[in-house]
């Protein structure tokens, strides 16, 4: 993250260090880095991230094996906090199952498309010229794909699987990144620092990983954020139609699926996987809202 | 004007070939359209019979140039499930009912997102400004088929008012209201967002103080010399949503049993129809491809400034 240290920091910053309490530091220092922080969003995904990690020591049931005496039970304090489905799955459980797959995806799918749309980028910002055009032209290409269609055939052909809806989510959503990172790439390369590093005679490698593509980062960062929540729906959309995560595996979108044909009769089947979709969406938007305009005011208008 | 006319439309003719490519790739690379076709208990002999008769014993240049064949004929065969049908006379006849809902997704999103934007320009950061703002964030975040799936509790189980599946020919526009709304709800709030931005651009801009200093009334200062200017953006909105709508039309025509080109897709990989597929990928993204040139020649002929560069 790129900080300013204007003096009145610096001076903070010296009181702090020889104050004999350390600690004062470290909350300032992170106070500072939080201000006008989404508070109730970075909670949202934390738990999102908290319950990736620790689904099994979570959740109170087993999300794949129901109990057929307890089918459809309606949310209740005693036992199925959220209720159960048709198969007397504890929808608690699958939910929390169903967060693990979606947050897992949802970083996994973001980290491939970043790293294709950046390498693009920073290949087309850098060579200009031929390369350039024909790579913009592919990027447009991509972006006039009906990219849902796509992606259910791509799948389809290849098997649902988790690691396929990972790649195909990832290989399909590059196009935003390379097109902001490459004016990005351009407007660095104009700077001074990168002209004097070629005037000092460093090589393409050097400039790319030194100058260029740590400069990329912030807004790198601020995309992928903004990403993550797409990805998500993306995910429980092919889950939806069949053409994701395999049953019986609890994705979000499955468990949406599930509950159309009890629409009639348990309306808690379709309401809480939804929420907690719309919860994860919200919150990785209202965070990449919250990055962009702290670390690059620039670009509001993404 | 003619030279950009000439340059844009071989850029297409570019986007439209890398499009079979990429299409072609996907079907016939990514997996094995062998496998996809053969059913469990083949004999080996069956499944050399299928390669002979789709040619996927060929070079894989050989399978491109035929693909390319059945692009600019049009012709990729008899459907595989339904042997008596062209697959481009089902697309074809499944294609109104895609096209009517999405024209009335875009309506309803370009419609309320241009109201939205524009009332939220008018008092940036008022009370109004800012229930805008969470109520597009919130239509943002949930999910069409979510939504869709709320629609149909809410309006067919518990009110009853609205039908919750069928196409135009069997309920009417009446079954038109709930898959519209869910499935161009999503795009409510990018759309409101770049209104507002851009009227707030035009507002800014001198012309408009100039208009405002004559003494017109604001009403005509806001919706003739503001939006008229801020529109020259939202022109090419249109084009990014068309596709995004179309992509999001297979969900929604799941959920909502609406017979359109989406629930083709689904129902032809579900019953393994390789040559509706096809058509069904190919022919959508040729769509966007051809709305993309309409845009940006409109928009070249609205703005001579795009033309010039």
């Amino acid at each position: 993250m790129r900080q300013t240290a204007p003096e009145s920091d610096s001076l903070v910053l010296q009181q702090v260090l020889t104050q004999p309490v350390q600690r004062a530091g470290w909350i300032r220092w992170f106070a500072e880095l939080l201000r006008g922080a989404p508070k109730l969003s970075l909670l949202v995904l934390t738990v999102a991230v908290l319950c990736a990690i620790f689904a099994p020591e979570l959740a109170p049931h087993d999300p794949v094996k129901g109990d057929l005496s307890r089918m459809l039970a309606p949310p209740s304090l005693s036992n199925h906090l959220l209720g159960t489905d048709h198969l007397g799955r504890d929808i608690l459980s699958r939910l929390i199952y169903g967060a693990r797959i979606s947050v897992t995806v949802g970083f996994l799918a973001v980290f491939v498309s970043g790293a294709l749309g950046s390498i693009i980028a920073v290949l087309s910002g850098l060579f200009k010229g031929w390369p350039d055009g024909v790579l913009m032209q592919i990027t447009d290409g991509f972006m006039s794909l009906p990219f849902l269609m796509v992606a259910v055939t791509a799948i389809s052909m290849l098997g649902p699987s988790m690691l396929n809806v990972i790649m195909v989510i990832g290989l399909l959503r590059w196009m935003s990144y390379a097109r902001i990172l490459r004016s990005e790439v351009l407007k660095i390369s104009e700077m001074s620092y990168v002209r004097l590093a070629v005037v000092a005679g460093a090589t393409r490698r050097r400039l790319i990983v030194r100058h260029v593509f740590p400069n990329l980062v912030n807004t790198l960062l601020i995309i992928a954020t903004l990403e993550l929540g797409t990805a998500v729906i993306f995910e429980s959309a092919l889950s939806f139609l069949g053409l994701g995560i395999p049953r019986p595996l609890s994705s979000l979108g499955t468990m949406l699926a599930e509950a159309q044909p009890y629409l009639y009769t348990a309306w808690w089947l379709p309401l809480y996987p939804g929420i907690a979709i719309s919860l994860l969406v919200m919150s990785s938007n209202l965070t990449g809202d919250w990055l962009r305009d702290r670390f690059d005011p620039t670009r509001r208008q993404l | 004007m003619e030279r950009y006319v000439f340059k844009r439309l071989c850029r297409g003719l570019i986007t439209l070939w890398l499009t079979t490519l990429v299409v072609f790739m996907l079907l016939r690379i990514t997996g094995n359209p062998v496998d996809f076709l053969a059913t469990p208990g083949m004999s080996q002999a069956d499944i050399e019979s299928i390669k002979e008769a789709y040619g996927f014993n060929k070079p894989i240049y050989v399978q491109y140039l035929i693909f390319l064949k059945s692009v600019c004929t049009g012709d990729f065969g008899k459907s595989m499930r339904w042997a008596q049908r062209d697959a481009l006379e089902m697309y074809m006849s499944r294609l109104p009912a895609t096209v009517l809902l999405v024209g009335a997704a875009l309506v309803f999103s370009m419609g309320l997102g241009l109201a939205f934007g524009v009332v939220s320009a008018m008092r940036p950061e008022s009370i109004v400004d800012r229930v805008l703002k969470v109520l597009a964030i919130t239509g943002q975040s949930m999910p069409a088929f979510w939504l869709g799936l709320l629609f149909i509790l809410l309006f067919t189980v518990y009110l009853g008012w609205l039908p919750s599946a069928g196409g135009p020919d069997r309920v009417g526009l009446k079954g038109l209201i709930m898959p519209a709304v869910s499935l161009g709800w999503f795009l409510v709030a990018a759309n409101t967002r770049l209104v507002r931005s851009s009227m707030l651009d035009a507002l800014d801009s001198d012309y408009v103080k100039m208009v405002r200093a004559k003494g017109m009334p604001r009403r005509v200062v806001i919706w003739k010399h503001g939006l008229k200017n801020a529109a020259l953006p939202i022109i090419t909105l249109f084009a990014v949503n068309f596709a995004l709508l179309l992509g999001g039309a297979v969900v929604t025509e799941s959920i909502f049993a609406w017979p359109g080109i989406g629930r083709l897709l689904v129902e032809s990989i579900f019953s393994r129809d390789y040559t509706v597929i096809q058509t069904v990928v190919f022919f959508s993204a040729t769509i966007i491809v051809l709305i993309n040139i309409v845009v940006d020649l409109c928009y070249a002929w609205l703005d001579p400034r795009v033309r010039l560069e």
